[in-house]
């Protein structure tokens, strides 16, 4: 499903990825571990080609989007869902705005909205929460929004930079099993964590970076070499 | 794109337009002041060039016949006319046809002639039209004509044709250059107008590109807004210079019946258009800017 060949991303004088290998495939789950700046966000940001490879390909679904041209990438987008560590939302829209956004601009009708947009609140569990703004929400419910959002389009793959890092554990692990959930349907997913605990105690594969290089890539992983 | 869809750029562009308040008033204001300022010039200009063409289309040189001269005289007076070199022809117009015409020209006010038909009221003078076979021999026919017994006096009109064509070309041409600079005005503070729009909505246009919307998607909006400001801006110039000519034709054609003057109608129509068409570019000259330099999509 997703396929890094001899990946190297550099920023000027920085190098964030340097020479990266590694397949991943469909419905599996990978973290990504690693210290700040080791490129782990560039890495993601690669996938859904917010940013192109210095050298290497990414292939995704049988495409190597590091030489997609630019009028394809939004139907790329529209095969993987984004989650950030600041959830993105919308502040002047909704809950079920937000989430009805992501169909809106890909050109769904009112009747698909209505129809999907509650399916994927309910799975989420904000069903009773449609209506808020995501200033009247708590960190966790804004997260299980932003969820809701990457996921309504029905994406193979589901991204998610630092989910969980400006919630506390308990809701954390909340949305981590929420994550789960998704990956258990069927979705490829990627996700970046500093959740060292949760890593441990789910014992899946485990790509670990440093320094721009992948340094270990465990099938049945934690998050620090033993 | 479906309904669904062009709802969504609709209310967008709507929403931004309200958000920017002040900004969306000072466009439309620029819009509406450029495009006025254009009316008032192409008003001006065509009712000049009308009143040209009215007066050239008259005879060239008229010549009043002394009331002394009797109505026999004045065929020898016609003959000793149309002897004089460069003239074409002598028009007799007697004193009467002349007030006929004059009802004609004054419309619904004839009435303000009642009474004239009375040879010793009639203020109107017999006269001669004379055509010429060239617009050269105005000035050598009028001096002959001054010179002859039996003429009052002589008008001679290509003195006036010239000065009001003279006076079309430079309101023409001074109007097109204020205009454009007007215009081009107008267009930077559309853009910024819509350079504002963007950066509102920085966030947003983030996220539909992440979740996976066209660039022309993300475009749509802020063209609109840019499209729209100048479609308004134009709709009120507009109706400023449909309603200030409505005023100036009913002022000048109470006090001075006669002055030739181009009637509303399609004058204003035709107006209109122009002005919504000229709006419409305007805006969406200035909004494509912005998109192009601020919206990075």
């Amino acid at each position: 499903m997703i396929e890094f060949i001899n990946v190297s991303k550099v920023y000027g004088e920085t190098v964030a990825l340097l020479d990266v290998n590694c397949y991943i495939d469909a419905s599996e789950l990978v973290f990504l571990v690693g210290p700040s700046g080791a490129g782990k966000s560039t890495f993601t940001r690669l996938i859904y080609r917010e940013e192109v490879p210095t050298r290497g390909a990414v292939v995704v679904d049988g495409v190597n989007v590091a030489r997609m041209r630019r009028r394809e990438v939004p139907f790329l987008r529209r095969k993987i869902g984004v989650v950030f560590q600041d959830f993105k939302l919308l502040p002047d829209k909704t809950v079920f705005e937000n989430v009805a956004f992501a169909m809106l601009v890909t050109g769904a009708s009112r009747r698909e909205i209505n129809r999907r947009v509650p399916e994927v609140l309910e799975m989420v569990g904000l069903a009773d929460k449609h209506k808020a703004y995501p200033h009247q929400l708590s960190g966790g419910e804004q997260q299980r929004a932003a969820v809701a959002r990457a996921i309504v389009n029905e994406p193979r793959i589901l991204l998610a930079d630092e989910p969980t890092g400006n919630l506390d554990p308990d809701t954390a692990w909340g949305i981590m099993e929420l994550l789960l959930e998704i990956n258990r349907l069927g979705t490829t997913m990627v996700i970046a964590t500093h959740a060292q605990q949760i890593v441990d105690a789910l014992g899946r594969r485990v790509i670990a970076l440093r320094d721009g290089q992948i340094v270990r890539d465990q099938l049945q992983g934690v998050y620090h070499a033993r | 794109m479906r309904a669904n869809a062009w709802g969504y750029v609709f209310g967008e562009a709507l929403r931004s337009l309200w958000r920017n308040g002040f900004m969306s008033l000072a466009s439309v204001t620029t819009v509406a002041i450029c495009l006025a300022v254009l009316a008032i010039i192409l008003l001006v200009a065509v009712n000049l060039q009308y009143m040209a063409s009215f007066v050239e289309s008259q005879v060239e040189v008229v010549a009043f016949v002394d009331g002394s001269v009797d109505r026999a005289a004045t065929r020898d007076l016609e003959a000793r006319i149309e002897a004089l070199p460069g003239v074409r022809e002598a028009v007799f117009v007697s004193r009467e046809a002349a007030l006929e015409r004059l009802k004609e020209q004054f419309g619904e006010h004839r009435d303000l002639l009642a009474g004239l038909e009375d040879p010793e009221a009639n203020p109107l003078r017999d006269s001669f039209e004379v055509r010429l076979a060239g617009a050269q021999y105005a000035a050598a026919v009028a001096g002959e004509l001054e010179r002859m017994d039996g003429i009052e006096e002589v008008m001679h009109r290509q003195d006036v044709v010239d000065r009001l064509l003279a006076i079309t070309q430079a309101v023409r041409t001074g109007g097109l250059v204020l205009v454009a600079l007007l215009a081009a005005a107008t267009v930077f503070i559309i853009s910024n107008t819509i350079r504002l729009t963007v950066y509102a909505r920085r966030h947003q246009v983030g996220i539909m590109k992440l979740v996976g919307a066209t660039d022309g998607f993300i475009r749509w909006p802020f063209f609109l807004e840019g499209l729209m400001l100048g479609v308004l801006g134009a709709a009120v110039a507009g109706a400023a210079a449909w309603m200030g000519y409505d005023l100036v034709v009913e002022t000048l054609t109470a006090a001075i019946p006669f002055i030739p003057i181009l009637e509303q109608q399609p004058l204003l129509g035709n107006l209109m258009q122009l002005l919504l068409v000229l709006g419409a570019v305007i805006g969406a000259m200035g909004s494509t800017v912005s998109v192009r330099r601020f919206l990075r999509v």
